[in-house]
């Protein structure tokens, strides 16, 4: 495991691309997330925002980002035909993909801490001029707040669970301009069935077992029992996610010819 | 250029993929049609789940709920008030045991409550009417038809309708002397009613947070006060008759009263002569959600359709075979465009079958001309997007980076102003500027501007018209194949 | 560990079209194996079977007795070349034999190590895409050469080469077995094996057809044939075709004896005082040999689909 795993960190540094989509997606956090903290403003008192919240809007198009990253690294290797040297060095799918796993979550983590602490200083610099003040009932961002930390730690943890969901779906699909629509096609889906089905329960349910949706309910930081379902148990549902795609991408992985 | 489409035609239909990828795009448009229209609440309801509501001619759902005090009016004749004060406040949430709702503080009047003079063809609910009236805080208005509505003085306080022969014409007047047209409009001869209303749409807040909207709302009232009542043409000594039209559309309506002192008449009620709120019921083009599916899928095609033959070296023989690179893009972006709107208005088509088969019509209304077009339009959004995913996979030849672009130009926009994560002023720019303004051509719910509701992206409204929104689409589709065209000249194959 | 690779009875079809119809042979170890036979016959697929990258339907193949997914470091056991361009462009060579080496817990010293076995040393720090097809393979040798395997696999290693590469090619694969180490080169230019392979395994169709040494097998397609050159062509024929040889006339004065050893020939031409100036014994070229074998497989096919 440690050999493979060291050989799949020579690969993703021994190539520019995943350097540029790391440096991309924590950019790309964080500029989403500054420009929805400069669009949302504070009225008065109880306006009911969740400014944490409003400060991780990047994390929307981050993921993308992370997806692709994630994607990449099995569809080069099938785009390529390295697969075979690949799997001829290290013939233990499972060995193989747990190596992959361990190196796109690393990557991802280097793409998300700083993206999402870039997005906690752009809400902290930019909502208190927003209305977002201590008259309005709002502390500037911190992450020594319980609910605050929950959500930024939370979604540097969600863009993980998401590359990991990507690189499952990558190994099951073998080819990345189809993983990618796979991925954002699951990823992107929720919001817009949640927004065409009015049926209370339909959306609840919706809600508490799509990845996307249930997996950002640990960005949520007040009204918390409104919730379908709690911070942690829906990162947890799209921890299952992950674990499910992993699962399917190394089992075919194991079944098919390479 | 014909053997040029033909050959790419060719490219497209040999791989059994790429065909497999349509059909999935279209079976998934359907599917989520089905989960759309199985979804959809009957409890919420639309217009049709509120019971059969009045029409306007051209068939747009209407409400049609007011206090009249009336006379008959079997003639020509003319009608003249002011309107001292009106007044239009929420009422708070009815608590058990309390028999009168409160009214609630209300810094700015309802801004659509109503108090006004109206001819009208009897006291049933839908019938034909022409009226002027003052208005919380849109002025004097003359309104028929439900759907019309002409502004007037923002300042006057005397009304005056006219009646003569077939038409009905609106005066308003700031001091009951000098009198402006506001408007004329037709209204049947024969025995009519003729007097003073008063209504009020319930009070509605929009809130947008993240993650949601919410509709606040609750009952309202308006109370008008009424003097300098004259009526040329009316029976002499007749009595003025409170009536309460069309009482039972809307069950949290307070009640009508009309409390006269001397030629002073204070009438009190809510409901509304103006169309239906499509915002917040089931609407038509919920059913064709799934496009995003549809889109997301054939989008993958599209970047594939050039990518692999980067990838494979296929582009070099390509290139051999028609040295010019420009008409290689042309071709492959009609290919795909025809193959993509085929597809697209198959899937569309069904699924609108499907799922109005599913939900029957509980939704907002849509004639049949807007049914084409929502049909249309979706089919030629797939297939411009297509071939905006062809043009960025040409730029970026990189297949997952241009898919994921594609997928974050079109569908993030829409997600982040449509499921509420923008503010609403933010969320109409994103939508005017991004490929996603092209989904206004699924709008099947039309802008009033005498209702007042959220016209927001959250509720299905679109800041451009579904053909302006069409065009910015097209708009970007245009510069990614210039650029992709300049890009494919210089670079080597 | 013993160098062998031992393949028993694969079979393989995807969907209709069978692929491997019980491909049995072994690998030993000391000599250049040529795995040899036309497109499509299965000598790819076997090798990626050998690899453990593709599944049998049945059979088993195992390296030095053992399947390869059970290997722990298996680049130290079995060192292959599969698809010389089977790499990231964007990857210099040396990166690329750098995440091979490190999978196999050996250190970067080796991959400068076979960098220069390989003739690669000037060029290992340049992006892979930018490689010739000749340095490409060179780089998959090297990649094979890792681990210091005991068994070599190579799928069409001359693919790409100019003559200088065959030459070195050839001397290097010779050099490898001489030193104890298996080794199986698939190719399916007959030639280019002349010199190289001691053993021989044609494959048709999925299914062995020929395992045998290369001395064997070229023993066997030159027969009794002997070339003679004579003016007397008649008196030849004659005194000839009554031992009971056949006799045909390739050229003017040239004649080709079949059925007859060399010294034979010899004898009956002097008993019949026959004169000649010349006498040699014929002998096929590998390529010729091979040509026969895998004409039969050929025409056995077409009967059999006949039938």
């Amino acid at each position: 495991m440690t050999a493979a795993l060291y050989a799949e960190w020579t690969k993703l540094r021994t190539v520019a691309g995943p350097f540029w989509l790391v440096a991309l997606a924590a950019v790309l956090t964080t500029a989403l997330s500054a420009a929805a903290a400069g669009a949302v403003t504070c009225a008065g008192a109880g306006c009911g925002v969740d400014a944490p919240m409003v400060a991780l809007t990047g994390v929307q198009l981050g993921q993308a980002v992370v997806a692709v990253l994630a994607v990449m690294v099995v569809g080069d290797e099938y785009r390529t035909g390295m697969i075979r040297t690949t799997l001829a060095a290290t013939p233990s799918r499972a060995v193989l993909l747990g190596a992959k796993s361990v190196v796109v979550a690393g990557a991802t983590l280097a793409a998300a801490v700083p993206g999402v602490l870039g997005a906690w200083l752009a809400g902290r610099l930019i909502m208190p001029g927003r209305g977002f003040t201590a008259a309005h009932g709002y502390a500037p961002l911190s992450l020594t707040d319980g609910g605050t930390l929950r959500a930024f730690a939370g979604a540097a943890l969600y863009l993980t669970l998401v590359a990991l969901l990507s690189l499952g779906i990558a190994a099951a699909v073998r080819d990345a301009p189809t993983g990618v629509g796979v991925v954002l096609g699951v990823l992107y889906l929720a919001p817009i069935l949640v927004a065409v089905v009015s049926d209370p329960d339909w959306e609840r349910r919706l809600r508490q077992i799509m990845p996307s949706d249930a997996g950002s309910a640990i960005l949520h930081t007040i009204d918390l029992p409104a919730l379908p379902i709690g911070p942690w148990p829906g990162l947890g549902v799209l921890a299952l996610w992950s674990a499910g795609a992993l699962l399917l991408g190394g089992l075919l992985l194991r079944l098919r010819d390479a | 250029m014909i053997g040029l489409i033909r050959a790419e035609l060719t490219k497209f239909r040999s791989v059994r993929g790429w065909l497999i990828g349509c059909g999935i795009a279209a079976v998934l448009m359907v599917l989520l049609a089905v989960v759309a229209a199985a979804g959809t609440d009957a409890r919420v309801g639309g217009p049709g789940a509120r019971g059969a509501l009045p029409r306007a001619s051209d068939g747009t759902p209407v409400l049609d709920g007011f206090t009249f005090l009336q006379q008959p009016l079997d003639g020509d004749g003319t009608l003249t008030v002011r309107v001292p004060s009106l007044t239009g406040v929420a009422l708070r949430p009815p608590t058990p045991g309390d028999s009168v709702p409160d009214e609630q503080e209300q810094a700015t009047p309802e801004p659509w409550a109503k108090a006004g003079l109206i001819i009208k063809a009897g006291t049933t609910s839908g019938s034909a009417y022409t009226a002027v009236m003052v208005t919380g805080s849109h002025g004097v208005r003359m309104q028929h038809d439900f759907i019309h509505d002409l502004a007037g003085p923002t300042d006057a306080r005397w009304l005056r309708l006219v009646r003569s022969g077939g038409t009905v014409t609106a005066y308003a007047s700031s001091d009951g002397a000098a009198w402006t047209t506001v408007g004329s409009a037709p209204l049947a001869t024969g025995a009519m009613s003729a007097g003073i209303f008063v209504a009020t749409p319930p009070h509605q807040e929009y809130e947008q947070f993240l993650g949601g909207t919410s509709v606040i709302g609750g009952g309202a009232i308006a109370t008008g006060t009424f003097d300098n009542l004259t009526a040329a043409g009316i029976g002499a000594g007749g009595d003025w008759n409170l009536v309460s039209v069309g009482a039972d559309d809307s069950p949290n309506r307070p009640e009508s009263t009309s409390t006269r002192n001397g030629d002073t008449f204070v009438l009190r009620g809510g409901g509304d002569i103006a169309p239906v709120d499509g915002g917040t019921g089931p609407k038509l083009e919920q059913l064709l959600s799934g496009g995003f599916m549809a889109l997301t899928v054939l989008a993958v095609l599209g970047v594939l359709f050039v990518t692999t033959e980067f990838r494979r070296g296929m582009v070099r023989t390509t290139f051999a075979a028609t040295p010019s690179r420009v008409r290689v893009l042309a071709a492959k972006s009609v290919v795909l465009g025809a193959v993509t709107f085929a597809v697209g208005l198959v899937a569309s088509t069904a699924a609108l079958l499907v799922g109005t088969a599913i939900r029957g019509s509980n939704h907002y209304p849509a004639d049949a001309l807007t049914q084409v077009r929502i049909v249309v339009g979706t089919a030629a959004l797939i297939a411009v997007a297509t071939v905006l995913a062809l043009a960025i996979g040409t730029i970026l030849r990189r297949g997952a980076g241009a898919v994921a672009a594609v997928v974050v130009l079109i569908t993030l926009p829409y997600i982040l102003s449509a499921a509420a994560v923008l503010p609403a002023a933010t969320a109409d720019w994103v939508l005017r500027i991004t490929p996603a303004a092209a989904f206004a051509v699924q709008q099947t719910v039309p802008e009033w501007p005498q209702v007042d509701q959220a016209y927001t992206p959250a509720f299905g409204f679109f800041p451009l018209p579904a053909w302006g929104g069409f065009a910015v689409l097209c708009g970007w589709t245009a510069v990614a194949l210039v650029i992709a065209a300049a890009l494919l000249r210089r670079r080597d194959a | 560990m013993e160098a062998t690779i031992e393949v028993n009875d694969l079979r393989k079809a995807y969907g209709s079209t069978v692929a491997l119809d019980g491909m049995t042979f072994t690998v030993a170890p000391g000599r250049v194996t040529a795995f040899v036979g036309p497109n499509g016959a299965g000598k790819s697929t076997t090798m990626r079977v050998v690899l453990g990258l593709d599944r049998v339907d049945a059979g088993t193949a195992l390296v030095g007795g053992r399947p390869y997914r059970s290997l722990r470091t298996p680049l130290r056991h079995v060192g292959a070349l599969l698809d010389a361009s089977a790499l990231h462009p964007a990857r210099s060579g040396r990166d690329h034999l750098l995440w091979q080496a490190h999978s196999q817990g050996l250190r970067g010293q080796r991959v400068d190590e076979v960098l220069k076995l390989t003739g690669l040393a000037d060029v290992g720090r340049r992006r892979a895409g930018g490689y010739s097809l000749g340095m490409r393979q060179r780089l998959g040798v090297a990649g094979a050469l890792l681990g210091d395997p005991p068994v070599l696999m190579l799928d069409e290693p001359f693919n790409g080469l100019d003559p200088e590469g065959i030459r070195w090619m050839r001397g290097f694969l010779r050099a490898l077995a001489a030193e104890g180490r298996a080794v199986l080169v698939s190719s399916h230019l007959m030639s280019e094996l002349q010199d190289t392979a001691g053993h021989l395994v044609v494959v048709g169709r999925g299914k062995v057809v020929a395992d045998t040494s290369v001395a064997d097998l070229i023993a066997a397609a030159s027969s009794d044939r002997v070339t003679l050159r004579t003016v007397a062509r008649t008196e030849a024929m004659t005194a000839l075709a009554r031992v009971g040889a056949t006799v045909a006339v390739t050229e003017r004065d040239t004649l080709t004896v079949d059925g007859l050893p060399a010294d034979r020939v010899v004898t009956v031409l002097s008993e019949a005082g026959v004169p000649f100036s010349e006498i040699a014994a014929h002998r096929a070229t590998l390529e010729e040999a091979y040509m026969e074998l895998t004409k039969d497989a050929v025409e056995f096919r077409a009967t059999e689909v006949a039938r």
